[in-house]
Order: structure tokens, then C-alpha cells, then sequence
């Protein structure tokens, strides 16, 4: 069985960046004990000697650019989709307050 | 003119007997009346639509070379990129996200003269198993109403299903695209890892996903998977392998192909799919394949270690989706932290936040023993015990999935719902190519599909044998009644 308790879930929660209310911890906590149950099925495999499979096509190269800049995207059409920007710049709430 | 698959409609268009304006109204017109009871569609873009038809009735009148599938209508899956329409995701937090180029995948498609006609429903973010996940809308299944098409891609199976469109193209993260198909009663296919570009999708587990498309029949399948089955180079993992004639490779018989099945890892079906699948494997023996047992027990391993990678990878690509850059930013947040937190708990649903805090899980140090490093390993493990398979057959056939489509809504357990990937998380795991075909109907009426899996890079085969199946049992190839209705 696996051992997830609320503050747990609250800081696996707080990592991720999301706000969750206490229904939500009572409800994630039964869902991801639940569901690491399922995957501690991997435990009674044995990996011995395995090795970690990163790369699943055989002679595959990963494809690199070279490191040149581009002009993709225009600074406009970014901005479009910005929740907040001003003088072509995306905004956000002050991270150092005025005392 | 919805009995026509998109091969007969693009003959339609070349010949002059039906102008791109013509077919693109006929469609539009069929979406405006059948999908309200269906939902497949998010969004409609008709003046965009309407305007690509007209320009591409001019090139056909001044004499323009006419592509693949010139005049053929096809739906989006809406976490694909269409330039200056929105990408939602079904997500709320994508709501009004306007795309800023063009998938490679759609721009293949437009090249070859495709029609885009919309942007169809998805589980949020694509994970899921029934599209009832979606922020906007829940999507019914055109063979039965009260039951879901699957998912992710539930949209873009529902809307070919109800003839809406004759192809569309979803997305295939643990089985997101055959699943669905297999509900629906359509071929669908998952490319070999890498054959066809995943720039302008939006990423879930970038190790796993691939674009695939849905057709009626497998020569529709061949067309399309020709055209979008090109080397890119804005996906770093696209394939640098030529592109295959796939019409070209379309089989008539299966003489000398030798099919693997892994009996001792299907013994949990039900009598109703137990029988389906054994009447397949006859087909099969009757176009001339050979069936050897394989032993691929190592699958039973094969759902957690998706689940590990897959909600890691997730956990990995939906951090950017934090309300600075795009997105809709929560309103009432007022400090940088407030941002970050707000905007995520109100803008994801429920599925998208238990994969986002279960990835963060695995992926946390000292967290109840390293999962991630298991998973990897595991996954090596079902990679070599499918290339020990591979060596004595040239095949490997299974169901598509556990069940025929269920009730929406009768599932309500997470781990339930993941074991409906049973029989096609392992193809996303491994990289191989797969295939869902239509094998027949339940007793309920509802389809049932069955699964054949290539090695790496054989796209071209696995569909091509897919073609002999079908051909054997044409009478797997249905409509359902609802879009016999008369519009």
C-alpha cells in the first residue's frame, strides 16, 4: 500500500504550482494511492542488469540546429496571445515589493 | 455524397464532377445538423474554409497542379496548430490561445490541397480515454449515443464516424488514436515514432505522442499517411527516412507473412471479444499468414510503466502553461505566486492536474523509491522482448481494446479508466507502428476493432496488410444510421 497522506498531497501539489483546496487534497490523496498501488506492480519485476531506455528507434540521430538566431516570431505576434504585456514586453505582478 | 471515401471524393473534384465549394457547403451543412447530437466539433472556421475551397476551384480552373487530396474535407484535432485560429486543447486555460504558425502536419495537408474544415473535441490536454475530460463539451459516440467514442481524439473519430468529414487527424499518446477508432468503427493508425512530425502539436509525453489520422477504409489511410509521412526538421525526433508509396504496398493477400500473438496476454477478454479476435486470426489464416504464439508476458508490466512516463513527461511539458507568456492568467492572482497557482488550479480540470501531481510524484527525489528509473528500465525490457518477437514473425496482431465503447460516464475510477489502454500503450512505449481495423460489431451494435503491429519504419507493410483485412471482410465497413439521417 502506498503511504500518501494529505500533507503529501498538499506539497507534491505545491511543487507542481497548483493551488488546491481541501476536497481536492481528500480526493487526490484517494486517486494517487489508488493509482502508485497499480504501478508498484514494476516492484516484483526484476531490472537487474537493465538498462534505461531513453532512445526507442535503433540508428535514430537526433536532429540538432545549429545555434543561429531567427527571427520565427515576430515580437507582435507573441504578444498577441500575452495575458498582460506593455512597451512590447510580457508583463507580470511585481516580484519585489516598495517598502 | 458522404458514402464517398476521400479517395472517391478526390476523384469526384479532378474529374469536375463536384467543384471544392460544393463539397466543403455539402459538409458544413451536414456539421450545422448532426453534430449537435454528437459534439464532435470545438470550433468551425467556415469563411477560412470557404475561402481555401473558392481559391482552389481558381486553381483547378486556370489549370493548377492538383495535389493528393485535393478537395477532400479533413478535421483537426484541437491540440494541433492551424495559423490564426485557436488552439484550445479543450482546455480553459487555452480558451482563446490563437495559433501562431502552422503544425507541419496541417500545412502537409494544405499543400496537397486538403481542406481544413474544423477543430475537433479532445480529452483536455489529450489525456484521457472517453473525451469526458473536455473543459467545453462531452462528444457522443455516432453508434450510440448514450456511449462514449473514446478518446483522446474522441472528436476527430466521431466526426468521420458521423460521415461529418472523411478524414480527420487526432493524436496517439497510449492509444488515442486507435482506441477511438476501434469505438467508432474506423481505421486508425499510429505512425512508427518519428514518421510524422509532431511541430505544432501541443506536447503530453513527448516520448510517446504521435499525430495519426482516422480514415473509412485502409486505401483512404494509405493517402494520407503519404502525405503527412515526410522528414521534418523542426521536430527534432522526425525520422530522416524517405518517404514510402504506400498506395503502392496495399496487399491482396497475406501469403507468406508470418503474424505473432501473444495468447497467454489476452486471456482475460470476455467471450464477445475472445470470439471476435479468433475470427480475425481465421481471416487471417485464410489470406495465407502464418500464426505463431509469441510470448510478450513482459506487457503485463507494460500500463504502469506508461502511466510512470507518460504523467512525468506531462508534469514536464504542461510547467509552461503557468499564465505568464499566453494563456488565460487568473484574474484575481496579485502576487507572482498567486499567477502561477491560481492559474493552474482554476484553468486545468481535474485528469490534467491528478497526471500533473502524479508525474511531479515519480519524478520527486526519494519519493517512494525511484519510479521514473524502474519505468525506463521496464521499458527497455518490452522494447527487447517485442525485437525478440520480431525475429520469428513479421506481425504482431491483438485486440485494439479490452471492450467495445462503454457508457459515458460508467467509468469513474482513474485505474479503470487507464486499463481501457491495456492492449495499446505498448506501441507508444516502443515506437512501433499499429493499427486499428474494424473486425466486426458486438452484440449491442457497437464496433469492434483489431490491432496489428509493425517493426520500426515499416508503415508502409503494416498498412498494407491492414488492406488484406479489410478487403477480406468488407462487410466490417459500416455506417451508422445517424448519419443516414437526411440533412
Amino acid at each position: 500500500m502506498s503511504q500518501i497522506d494529505d500533507t503529501t498531497v498538499a506539497n507534491l501539489a505545491k511543487l507542481s504550482r497548483i493551488a488546491v483546496t481541501e476536497q481536492e487534497t481528500k480526493s487526490l490523496q484517494k486517486d494517487l494511492s489508488k493509482i502508485l498501488d497499480f504501478v508498484e506492480l514494476l516492484d516484483e519485476l526484476d531490472l537487474e542488469g537493465c538498462y534505461l531506455c531513453n532512445q526507442i528507434i535503433k540508428d535514430h540521430k537526433h536532429l540538432m540546429r545549429d545555434d543561429v538566431v531567427k527571427d520565427l516570431l515576430p515580437r507582435d505576434a507573441f504578444l498577441k496571445n500575452a495575458p498582460d504585456h506593455m512597451g512590447g514586453m510580457v508583463k507580470v505582478p511585481p516580484i519585489i515589493k516598495k517598502d | 455524397m458522404y458514402e464517398k471515401t476521400a479517395t472517391e471524393l478526390q476523384h469526384l473534384f479532378v474529374s469536375g464532377q463536384l467543384s471544392a465549394v460544393e463539397i466543403t457547403n455539402y459538409f458544413l451543412n451536414r456539421i450545422e445538423n448532426i453534430d449537435k447530437k454528437i459534439g464532435s466539433f470545438l470550433q468551425l472556421f467556415p469563411e477560412r474554409t470557404l475561402r481555401k475551397a473558392k481559391e482552389l476551384d481558381e486553381k483547378k480552373k486556370s489549370g493548377g497542379k492538383l495535389g493528393k487530396l485535393a478537395g477532400i474535407p479533413i478535421a483537426i484535432k484541437d491540440n494541433i496548430h492551424i495559423k490564426g485560429e485557436r488552439t484550445t486543447c479543450a482546455s480553459k486555460l487555452l480558451a482563446n490561445y490563437e495559433a501562431l504558425f502552422d503544425a507541419t502536419s496541417t500545412r502537409l495537408l494544405e499543400e496537397e490541397d486538403a481542406i481544413l474544415i474544423g477543430k475537433t473535441n479532445l480529452d483536455e490536454f489529450a489525456m484521457g480515454g472517453a473525451t469526458e475530460y473536455s473543459a467545453f463539451l462531452k462528444t457522443h459516440n455516432p453508434w450510440n449515443l448514450a456511449c462514449t467514442p473514446g478518446g483522446s481524439s474522441g472528436g476527430s473519430a466521431a466526426a468521420v464516424a458521423a460521415r461529418l468529414a472523411p478524414l480527420s487527424i487526432g493524436s496517439d499518446t497510449g492509444g488515442s488514436v486507435r482506441q477511438p477508432a476501434s469505438y467508432c468503427g474506423l481505421v486508425g493508425y499510429k505512425p512508427t515514432y518519428g514518421r510524422i512530425s509532431r511541430y505544432g502539436l501541443v506536447a503530453f509525453g513527448s516520448s510517446l505522442d504521435q499525430i495519426g489520422p482516422f480514415a473509412y477504409t485502409t486505401q483512404d489511410m494509405a493517402l494520407i499517411a503519404e502525405v503527412l509521412g515526410v522528414h521534418c526538421p523542426h521536430d527534432s525526433n522526425s525520422l530522416n527516412h524517405p518517404k514510402e508509396n504506400i498506395q503502392g504496398q496495399l496487399k491482396q493477400d497475406l501469403k507468406g507473412v508470418r503474424v505473432g500473438v501473444p495468447y497467454h496476454f489476452l486471456t482475460n477478454l470476455s467471450d464477445e471479444m475472445k470470439k471476435s479476435f479468433d475470427a480475425s486470426i481465421s481471416v487471417l489464416k485464410n489470406l495465407g499468414a502464418e500464426i505463431i504464439e509469441i510470448n510478450l508476458k513482459v506487457l503485463k508490466y507494460a500500463m504502469p510503466t506508461y502511466y510512470i512516463i507518460a504523467t512525468a513527461e506531462a508534469s514536464t511539458n504542461l510547467a509552461r502553461f503557468d499564465g505568464i507568456r499566453y494563456g488565460n492568467r487568473n484574474q484575481y492572482a496579485m502576487t507572482l505566486d498567486e499567477v502561477y497557482d491560481l492559474t493552474r488550479e482554476h484553468g486545468f480540470g481535474a485528469e490534467v492536474k491528478r497526471r500533473i501531481i502524479l508525474g511531479t510524484s515519480v519524478l520527486s527525489s526519494g519519493f517512494s523509491g525511484s519510479y521514473y528509473k524502474k519505468a525506463l528500465g521496464a521499458r527497455g525490457r518490452i522494447l527487447d522482448a517485442f525485437t525478440t518477437s520480431f525475429e520469428s514473425c513479421d506481425l504482431v496482431v491483438m485486440p485494439t481494446a479490452p471492450t467495445p465503447a462503454f457508457e459515458t460516464g460508467s467509468i469513474q475510477d482513474p485505474v479503470s479508466m487507464y486499463l481501457m489502454d491495456l492492449y495499446t500503450v505498448h506501441a507508444n512505449l516502443t515506437g512501433l507502428p499499429a493499427i486499428s481495423v474494424p473486425s466486426g460489431f458486438a452484440q449491442n451494435g457497437n464496433p469492434i476493432g483489431f490491432q496489428m503491429i509493425a517493426k520500426h519504419r515499416q508503415d508502409g507493410f503494416l498498412i498494407g496488410c491492414a488492406h488484406a483485412f479489410e478487403q477480406a471482410r468488407p462487410e466490417n465497413i459500416q455506417i451508422p444510421s445517424i448519419a443516414k439521417e437526411a440533412v
